[in-house]
């Protein structure tokens, strides 16, 4: 024996509420299934509702004349042998002693089912601005305009391709004159608008004129610097296979260490620094990565020392400045070494030696922002890293959805002489290595 | 002010217009005595008469076309269709005569009638009470279709459409029928063809109508705990269409996601967002998403909600916009 | 009321004789029996004339009415002035009656005009409609209107015997038996819809239908004038002064293809056609009208020298006609033009601005 609440059923007749009538039993009595137990007056309609259960009537939830609310209890009965079918209501759902769904009732079916606006399965949303405006402290290259998109009433024209450029470019669209037809912004004005804008908000950041589109074609010469990394590159290409491989490594630690060494030393100590020196490191355990192939002898030469190169963007293009003997050094004489390297390759007074024996190259694609690479291997080195943008991210630590400052590392590697599993083991040291606050603290420092 | 449900709100825009106009009949199935299945005619019979108010036999093609002999006569019928897929028997007249009979004569005879459809699901009824047929009366030159989400609107909106010189498919968002709304009921509202800012935001429009202006302004709350203000654009009107009203919201937010609960392929959202990629293309932010029942015919009562856009799937849609 | 033997209604013998009891209470004054002739004669001479133009390229498509003048002209001739027809698209000949502009009624035809009446209020004659059977229900409709206006007048409502087998036929008869419309239902049995006959059609008599519907139904030999005039007058009477519909069915036979489009010899034999040539109703009722006195040979030749002028006037006002201006048709579609619509006729009439290139 149990007892059970029948609630007022919808009864599927548009109303709220109902009106009792006339009860036909009495509190003690015994009912059977679908015995009438009371009229009610829907006030468009008068319905007489049948007993839902067998059983002893413990309670009548209103006398005659009162107005009961479509969900709220309106009888409770003492159900005998209850689970016997005598006792199944129904509806399931509106089971005694649970609550009815809250429907609205219409005249037709079980009525409306209004929806629960809590929050079920929903992702937090972010206004567009916000979303797209870049994560404080993540890569040192800054973006002209901010990419704020935030809407404003006058909002400017431009296609949606024409947008992405402008996105892609870090223009500011609020502020570009549009040249088309209707004052629309054209694919030239966003050019034009990157062109301007960009040694302004950039400082030293060399200024990216990109050609204009007027006229058929303009014929740049590919000469010099150019043309060396034309066909280093084509080289390189050709003859190695390349396969990179992608590791995401927490960057909690390299932030940390990075943050420590800069407010000690009082220079800018930058991520770059501490990976190349734990690249060093693991070098050591991992020689094969610090080697060149000599295909004419057929012979692996593993270097004994290794001289990392840096790959740098001047105005001439790209230039490998490299740092010595990376494996003797600390990490704030090589953030040191690697800003004067730099900023000589930029001024073009880096030496032909600063600018050539590496055994090993790194690049940080994550300064404009990308999130990993696939880097072209500096022939003839076997490997180049490619360090992505840090950035916040969601990480699972220990089961849980973190916040944490990530980066992405991606390895290229020449495939005839490093299998994947051997450059797999290598990044997993890699990122072991960075991610261990003793081990990464444990690195030579000044 | 008095709290009005949208089904009085209906019953009484028949009975102002009933005494406003003594041309105005109603007729359709059920509409006398017992004042229509969900009561919009409630009492009209009594208080207007057999002639003015009446029951005919069950037969819509018949309820259809005997208002346009009506119209000829110097009558304004309104019509009930019971139920949407009980409109479809009279498809032949609303196609081949009513929309078109203004045309056919250069414009020379008017059809001032109105055919009153209950629509849309979420109220745990039949596939056949359920469905969202707008889009084939919509596609049908010739017709005006319109479609209130709100109490007072539904007043203003039928009383106008009855007063309208040209023949009128009007939906009755059933799940709504019992929703309230606080106001006089009065015929000042906004004009046939004319969209409603339902909410404003700046970063993205809802455009929706009929029941699925009250799930997106649900939806536009609670992305509004999150920090981010949605614009709510209730067609009411979807011919004619309010191309500027389209037009300026899109343009304002750069971003929009259509809620309809017929199905997704060639639904009437797929009309609204070719019309913001041809007004307000050069302001796009985002592909512009539809959220719609599923392309099949109509699911049973109990697993309705999966059917219908619900305030989860709009969100979703939301955020893929927001974040493109 | 229909004759024991058959149960059709006659009044004129195919020799053109007189059953004297049938025709009693007849109310035509000679000039009506005239007037009647020289509306037979006038659609049988524009009704082949417009064959002809749609052979020589005036006209897309026709439906002669050949050999239903009878039907037609009597059952118009009985309506009152303010009684409104509702046809289907082959009533030329009662639209001769109604006065309806035989150059805006050809335009339907050529594929210049949709509804072939501008006015149809106006007119007392509503548009020609191609969905089979779907003028019936506006028939009723507008004759329930004018009933609760408390107006004395009728619907009359043509179709066909294939109309018979639609819903919206049942659905119609079935309204007005219980609305007690002011409606005549005036079916013209030609015996054929299309290529299928009417054996085909319907398992039982067409006019028997109408007892299912509570209100009385008549078969009349739809190739004698007088004897359809007669029924229909009395069917307009119940109706205006009781409420009473009735359901005509006219015997009657289309000589022609159903349209200039159609090949008829697919079908039907040489043998039936010539059959019912030797019916010819207006052959019939011109051996009534010389053996009464009340027509002789000269009036057969005015009447037929006034159809010439006609058909002629027919011809010159179609031929050539141009349709109407494009723009005109924006304005049709409702009564104001709405901003999607605006910008369709601007785009149609070349006046989007030029450029915009994407």
């Amino acid at each position: 024996m149990a007892e059970r609440v029948f609630n007022m059923p919808d009864l599927g007749e548009g109303l709220e509420d109902a009106e009792i009538v006339e009860w036909k039993v009495s509190e003690g009595d015994t009912v059977k299934l679908n015995q009438p137990l009371v009229d009610v007056n829907t006030a468009k309609a008068l319905v007489e509702i049948p007993s839902p259960f067998a059983g002893k009537i413990v309670k009548l939830h209103g006398a005659d004349g009162d107005v009961v609310k479509v969900g709220d209890p309106l009888i409770t009965i003492d159900v005998e042998g209850a689970g016997s079918p005598a006792a199944t209501p129904v509806e399931p759902e509106q089971a005694a002693g649970e609550e009815a769904p809250r429907r609205e009732a219409v005249l037709v079916g079980y009525g409306v089912n209004p929806e629960d606006a809590a929050k079920r399965n929903r992702p937090r949303l972010r206004p567009p601005g916000e979303r797209k405006a870049p994560a404080a402290g993540a890569g040192t290259a800054p973006s002209p305009g901010a990419l704020s998109s935030a809407p404003s009433p006058g909002r400017v024209a431009a296609a949606p391709p024409v947008r992405r450029l402008a996105k892609e470019m870090g223009v500011d669209l609020t502020g570009v004159h549009g040249t088309g037809p209707s004052g629309r912004v054209t694919r030239e004005d966003v050019i034009k608008a990157a062109g301007t804008e960009r040694p302004a908000a950039a400082g030293a950041e060399p200024s990216m004129v990109m050609p204009s589109f007027a006229g058929p074609e303009e014929r740049i010469p590919v000469r010099g610097v150019r043309r060396m990394i034309a066909q280093k590159m084509a080289r390189s290409w050709a003859e190695i296979p390349h396969v990179t491989t992608f590791h995401l490594i927490d960057a909690t630690q390299i932030e940390a260490l990075r943050r420590e060494l800069t407010t000690q030393s009082g220079i800018k100590v930058t991520a770059l620094s501490v990976v190349v020196r734990a690249l060093a490191e693991i070098c050591r355990e991992h020689p094969k990565l610090n080697s060149s192939y000599d295909t004419e002898a057929g012979e692996l030469v593993l270097k004994k020392a290794c001289h990392v190169g840096i790959a740098t963007d001047t105005e001439q293009g790209l230039v490998v400045p490299v740092v010595r003997d990376v494996g003797d050094k600390g990490i704030v004489t090589l953030a040191r070494e690697i800003a004067d390297l730099v900023g000589a390759s930029r001024e073009r007074t880096a030496t032909p030696e600063q600018l050539t024996g590496g055994t090993i190259t790194v690049t940080n694609v994550g300064t404009f922002g990308s999130e990993f690479g696939t880097p072209i291997i500096n022939f003839p080195e076997v490997a180049i890293l490619a360090i992505g943008t840090i950035k916040p991210r969601a990480l699972v630590v220990e089961g849980e959805i973190e916040v944490r400052s990530a980066v992405t590392l991606s390895l290229s590697f020449d495939h005839r002489v490093i299998d994947g599993a051997e450059a797999d083991r290598a990044m997993s040291a890699v990122r072991n290595l960075l991610e261990s606050p003793f081990r990464l603290g444990a690195l030579p420092r000044e | 002010m008095a709290e009005v449900t949208m089904a009085q709100a209906l019953n009484e825009a028949l009975r102002f217009s009933l005494s406003d106009d003594d041309r105005v009949l109603i007729l359709g199935e059920d509409v006398g005595k017992l004042g229509g299945v969900f009561r919009i005619t409630d009492k009209l019979q009594a208080e207007f008469g057999e002639q003015r108010v009446f029951d005919t036999p069950l037969a819509e093609s018949a309820i259809a076309g005997v208002s346009l002999g009506l119209t000829q006569a110097g009558w304004r019928p309104v019509a009930e269709m019971q139920f949407e897929a009980f409109s479809y028997p009279a498809l032949d007249q609303v196609i081949s005569h009513i929309a078109k009979y203004r045309f056919r004569s250069a414009g020379t005879t008017e059809v001032p009638m109105v055919i009153r459809i209950p629509c849309g699901g979420g109220i745990g009824a039949a596939e056949h009470h359920s469905e969202s047929p707008e889009t084939y009366y919509a596609h049908t030159s010739g017709l005006k279709v319109v479609i209130p989400s709100t109490a007072l609107d539904a007043f203003n909106l039928l009383v106008r459409a009855i007063r309208d010189p040209d023949p009128i498919i009007f939906f009755e968002p059933k799940s709504r029928y019992w929703s309230k709304e606080s106001g006089d009921l009065v015929p000042d509202g906004l004009p046939i063809g004319a969209a409603r800012v339902a909410r404003e935001g700046q970063h993205c429009t809802l455009v929706a109508w009929g029941a699925m202006v009250a799930r997106c302004l649900e939806v536009a709350t609670a992305a509004a705990e999150d920090g981010v203000e949605l614009e709510v654009l209730d067609l009411r009107s979807l011919v004619p269409l309010d191309l500027d009203a389209l037009a300026a919201s899109v343009q304002k937010t750069g971003r929009a996601v259509v809620v309809h609960e017929a199905p997704l392929t060639v639904g009437f959202g797929a009309e609204v967002v070719a019309r913001i990629v041809e007004d307000s293309f050069d302001y796009l932010e985002a592909p512009v998403l539809r959220v719609t029942g599923y392309d099949m015919p109509y699911p049973p009562a109990k697993v309705e909600e999966h059917y219908l856009p619900s305030v989860d799937r709009i969100f979703h849609a939301v955020d893929r916009v927001l974040s493109h | 009321m229909p004759s024991k033997r058959d149960d059709t209604f006659r009044i004129l013998a195919p020799d053109g004789t007189v059953d004297e009891k049938a025709k009693e209470g007849l109310d035509l004054k000679e000039e009506d029996l005239r007037q009647m002739f020289r509306f037979m004669v006038l659609a049988r001479k524009v009704d082949l004339e417009c064959t002809a133009l749609q052979r020589q390229g005036e006209l897309a498509v026709y439906p002669p009415l050949i050999g239903q003048e009878a039907a037609q002209i009597g059952s118009a001739y009985a309506l009152g002035d303010e009684d409104f027809i509702f046809p289907s698209y082959r009533e030329m000949g009662a639209a001769i009656v109604r006065g309806v502009d035989l150059v805006d009624y050809m335009h339907f035809h050529r594929g210049t005009w949709h509804g072939g009446v501008r006015d149809p209020v106006g007119a007392r004659f509503a548009m020609i409609s191609v969905p089979v059977g779907s003028q019936m229900l506006h028939a009723v409709g507008w004759a329930m209107g004018t009933k609760f206006d408390g107006k004395e007048a009728c619907a009359i409502t043509y179709f066909g015997d294939g109309a018979t087998s639609q819903g919206d036929f049942h659905e119609a008869c079935n309204f007005a038996g219980v609305f007690k419309a002011p409606v005549v239902f005036f079916c013209q049995n030609n015996h054929w819809a299309i290529s299928v006959p009417i054996e085909k059609q319907t398992a039982a008599p067409i006019w028997k239908k109408a007892e299912a519907y509570g209100f009385p139904g008549v078969r009349v030999d739809g190739n004698d004038v007088l004897a359809v005039y007669k029924v229909t007058r009395e069917a307009t009477e119940r109706a205006r002064a009781e409420g009473i519909p009735t359901l005509i069915e006219a015997v009657t036979y289309r000589l022609g293809p159903h349209s200039t489009a159609d090949d008829a010899t697919r079908y039907r034999t040489k043998e039936e056609v010539d059959r019912w040539h030797e019916l010819d109703p207006l052959e019939r009722y011109r051996q009534f009208l010389e053996a009464e006195g009340v027509a002789d040979q000269s009036f057969v030749l005015e009447v037929e020298a006034e159809a010439e002028d006609v058909a002629a006037t027919v011809r010159a006002g179609i031929q050539g006609a141009p349709p109407p201006p494009v723009e005109d048709l924006f304005k049709w579609v409702y009564s104001d033009v709405p901003p999607h619509l605006a910008r369709q006729r601007d785009e149609a009439l070349g006046l989007l601005e030029e450029g915009e290139d994407g």
